[in-house]
């Protein structure tokens, strides 16, 4: 059977590079709204989104 | 753009905190992870011309395949490094490999700016970890001298292009790469410009680097370990070709006049960069002078400004980083077992590795550019456009290429066929991480002509 405390001593730093993605998605994410939000406001740009569509910058 | 960014900054504590034992394998795999997570960056789908954008980065088509290559290139020096590193103490472990995940943030950075100012403190800091790994882990006392010719060259070439960029900036108000393009040169033909449009590509031109300031090259590359080579070759390089071309678009129509020198010295650097390798005796010498061979097909490409030009720069800039770098790793096998890079000394190599044969052949094939390896189309679109330009230039490309197809195979030759030596007395059987290394090289290089659109830049 498997020592779960031994793998997770040796192995817990294994979650770093992980976490580093969720934070990384998560800050790109929060950066497109606010681009998109800012690029809505614009009176050249904004324009109601069609069917399907997420952004209007796709 | 952060989503790796900050994994990239998540693998320098790993790398500290990872057992000994696991060191080479977690931060392999890891990178690896990192490296196919930056391939998301191949779907560009922004009608803005960015894609990944925030306030201060973002990549076009002329930046993600130089930032892809970046990223993948890590775990492959990781892989390469492992045999000649593994040896020494766990903590130089530990420091070698965040000196080459440093290498990959700063890369990133470089590429991705927004503002060229930001482009030009990364493409300095790339420096640093760059020394440090030729001056402590190359093999032999030349190698201070290298990293002093290293420095330096660098450096005088870069720091007129900081004076170049302060008076762009007091002159504009921004070195935006937004607003770069709508900037117009007031009195184009006074010395002060003229010196201006100088100091705005040396650097860039020390770096491809240009013939007559190449002198740095051969020797960083023959003394750095296996992943100072392979980085230098296929993404520090290209760096200068990527500045040539984002300052190509400030400097407008005096280009015209002004590349005349440059483009003839990049062609003639052709021919004799070809004609050196003919003649020499180090292996891994002379993969370096056909790097500054190719890397002056690219800078003439450029320096002629037509779309042709900049697609074929940026198609030979991946194809020959990938090409060149299997170059290297495979000196590099070959040094590990006959301890020895004069070519004389390490002859018949095929009897004893016939597999490595192989990869030596598809390497010299695709360095010397044959269909349907990118590196031709690279090369066929840049050579054509240059012929536009001017007739005569095939002369000298046409010539260049007769060189390179020569030279390739001298390199094959010599090391693979002919008697095996009688001094190899036990030689290692080739290991699984070099057929995997060199897979991982060739490979990506045979898909992407399958696609090439993903690295032809602006014009797709």
């Amino acid at each position: 059977m498997v020592n779960f405390a031994t793998l997770v001593r040796e192995h817990w730093m294994n979650i770093l590079v992980p976490i580093g993605f969720v934070i990384g998605f998560y800050m790109d994410r929060a950066q497109d709204e606010k681009l998109t939000n800012f690029r809505n406001r614009s009176a050249l740009y904004s324009r109601e989104l069609k069917p399907g569509e997420e952004v209007t910058w796709k | 753009m952060l989503k790796i960014l900050i994994p990239t900054f998540m693998l320098f504590p790993t790398i500290w905190l990872v057992p000994g034992k696991w060191l080479w394998t977690a931060t392999t795999a890891h990178s690896l992870v990192v490296a196919s997570a930056s391939l998301s960056w191949f779907k560009w789908c922004s009608e803005t011309g960015w894609v990944a954008p925030n306030l201060y980065l973002a990549l076009d088509p002329l930046s993600f395949p130089l930032a892809v290559l970046a990223c993948w290139l890590v775990p492959l020096m990781i892989i390469a490094s492992q045999n000649h590193v593994a040896h020494e103490p766990l903590t130089r472990q530990r420091t070698y490999i965040s000196l080459l995940v440093s290498l990959q943030v700063f890369l990133i950075l470089a590429f991705s700016a927004m503002d060229i100012l930001t482009f030009y403190v990364m493409f300095e800091a790339t420096l640093i970890p760059t020394l440090i790994i030729i001056t402590r882990w190359g093999s032999q006392t030349e190698r201070l001298s290298a990293g002093t010719y290293f420095m330096f060259y660098t450096l005088l070439g870069s720091l007129p292009l900081l004076v170049a960029l302060l008076y762009l900036l007091n002159d504009t108000g921004t070195l935006s790469m937004h607003t770069l393009q709508y900037i117009q040169m007031t009195n184009p033909d006074t010395l002060g410009t003229m010196l201006w449009w100088v100091a705005c590509l040396l650097a860039f031109l020390v770096k491809m680097p240009l013939y007559g300031v190449h002198l740095w090259l051969p020797k960083a590359h023959v003394e750095a370990p296996v992943a100072g080579s392979m980085v230098l070759a296929a993404v520090l390089l290209k760096l200068g070709g990527y500045g040539m071309m984002r300052m190509m678009v400030v400097l407008g129509p005096l280009t015209k006049e002004m590349a005349y020198p440059f483009i003839i010295l990049a062609l003639w650097g052709i021919i004799m960069t070809g004609s050196i390798c003919l003649r020499q005796t180090d292996l891994k010498s002379l993969i370096a002078y056909s790097s500054v061979s190719h890397m002056g097909l690219v800078a003439s490409g450029i320096l002629i400004q037509t779309p042709w030009g900049f697609t074929g720069a940026i198609i030979l800039m991946v194809a020959h980083g990938l090409a060149s770098s299997a170059l290297f790793c495979l000196a590099n096998t070959s040094y590990e077992r006959t301890h020895s890079r004069t070519m004389l000394l390490t002859r018949g190599l095929q009897m004893i590795l016939p597999l490595m044969a192989a990869w030596w052949f598809l390497a010299n094939l695709a360095n010397l550019a044959l269909p349907p390896l990118p590196n031709l189309m690279g090369e066929l679109m840049i050579i054509v456009s240059v012929f536009n330009w001017s007739s005569w230039t095939i002369l000298l490309t046409g010539l260049g290429t007769l060189i390179t197809a020569s030279y390739s195979l001298h390199l094959f030759l010599t090391t693979q066929r002919g008697p095996t030596p009688q001094h190899f007395i036990s030689m290692d059987p080739s290991h699984t991480r070099e057929h995997l290394l060199m897979a991982l090289h060739l490979i990506p290089l045979l898909l992407l002509v399958l696609k090439p659109e993903l690295m032809w830049g602006w014009c797709f």
